[in-house]
């Protein structure tokens, strides 16, 4: 059997993670001095992962259940790194902060995309023979 | 694949193939992206979504670059009478987006059942008759091509990737004809230039009867490479690579 709303959920994970992998990638290059001048190109690409994670993270987030734990944490990583040119200016304490951010969002991301994927697998081993009875014995009893 | 500049909050049709569990699909946001996978990967087909002008602009794209790919148009409201008329000129499928979800389906199952699946590992061996063999990740086809034509060679040059099998017959240093799936003469070459993964073998005297080709293999190289070039700079650079 499938379940529509596991599989939903699962492409929006998907989608969400993808987000903010690219947006650690150019975390990553912004804060590495010896890389070469950030050029306007890699600014844009930045601004528009920045854009996609800002419309879409309270909505995925609250499909997930993962609101209240994450929303806070994702929207200091989108607010603080506001260009890759200011991330290219932060301290090390500020770079520190905004890398252990990021790191939880995506750790608490990673972990509901296998739970996810553990109820996907789950549903795909119940036929409608056994959720039928399953249903059947779980009816109260009728006087 | 599927280009959908909105995913989230737009998936009527991205919803349809979460219920699918016979296709792989991967979502991109971009037309950069697109192009980007492309170059490296094969997919049986490509479907886009969004605003008619977009859809139209990205097919118009994608058919210019990946002449065979096989492309389909869900545009999520009526195109322009003037975006109508660009994407019969490339020969490219709309259907109504916007249409009920039982439709959209319907349409859907018929495009994927025109799919054909090209086998993920080529099924060619090493024959004793194979006088050069080789990869095309370390030889592009224009090098490969370039070295045997300089040698005044005929023969034929077969390529086998995900993305199929493609054929290359060269005539006393010329290239005569060539042939990947239903295209053939410069635009399969066209398509051959772009691969960067697979394999290829050439056989020794193996003529074409047919010639589909007649520029010197200097014009054919210049004008591929110059399109490739144009590609790679439609699909966006990673700023790590």
């Amino acid at each position: 059997m499938k379940d529509k709303q596991t599989d939903t959920n699962l492409r929006l994970i998907a989608l969400q993670l993808e987000s903010w992998k690219k947006l650690h990638d150019l975390i990553t290059y912004g804060l590495d001095k010896a890389k070469p001048i950030i050029s306007v190109e890699q600014e844009r690409q930045f601004t528009e992962v920045r854009a996609n994670l800002l419309q879409e993270a309270e909505h995925v987030l609250r499909e997930l259940n993962l609101l209240a734990d994450l929303s806070g944490r994702a929207m200091n990583v989108l607010n603080r790194g506001s260009s890759l040119r200011a991330v290219r200016e932060f301290s090390n304490d500020d770079a520190r902060r905004l890398e252990t951010e990021w790191n939880s969002v995506f750790t608490k991301l990673g972990v509901a995309q296998g739970q996810l994927k553990s109820r996907r697998k789950a549903f795909a081993e119940v036929t409608p023979f056994k959720e039928f009875m399953s249903r059947l014995s779980r009816r109260p009893a009728v006087a | 694949m599927i280009l959908n500049p909105d995913p989230v909050f737009e998936d009527r049709l991205l919803s349809i193939f979460d219920f699918d569990d016979e296709t792989e699909t991967r979502i991109v946001r971009t037309m950069a992206e697109v192009v980007g996978i492309l170059i490296g990967e094969s997919f049986d087909g490509f479907i886009i979504e969004g605003e008619p002008e977009f859809v139209i602009e990205a097919a118009t794209v994608a058919r210019q670059h990946f002449p065979s790919l096989k492309i389909w148009c869900a545009p999520w409201g009526k195109p322009s009478a003037e975006a109508t008329h660009k994407a019969q000129q490339q020969n490219i499928p709309l259907t109504n987006g916007a249409g009920s979800t039982r439709r959209l389906r319907k349409e859907i199952d018929r495009f994927l059942g025109g799919l054909d699946g090209h086998p993920a590992v080529s099924a060619e061996g090493v024959d004793p008759c194979h006088s050069l063999i080789g990869n095309l990740n370390q030889f592009s086809a224009a090098e490969v091509l370039q070295m045997t034509c300089m040698g005044q060679r005929s023969g034929r040059f077969t390529f086998t990737s995900g993305r199929g099998n493609s054929e290359i017959y060269l005539h006393q240093g010329e290239v005569r004809h060539a042939a990947y799936g239903t295209l053939e003469g410069e635009g399969a070459l066209a398509e051959i230039f772009r691969w960067r993964q697979g394999r290829f073998y050439f056989e020794e005297g193996i003529i074409s009867q047919e010639q589909s080709v007649d520029r010197p293999l200097a014009h054919l190289l210049l004008d591929n490479l110059q399109k490739f070039d144009e590609t790679l700079e439609v699909a966006t650079v990673a700023p790590n690579q």
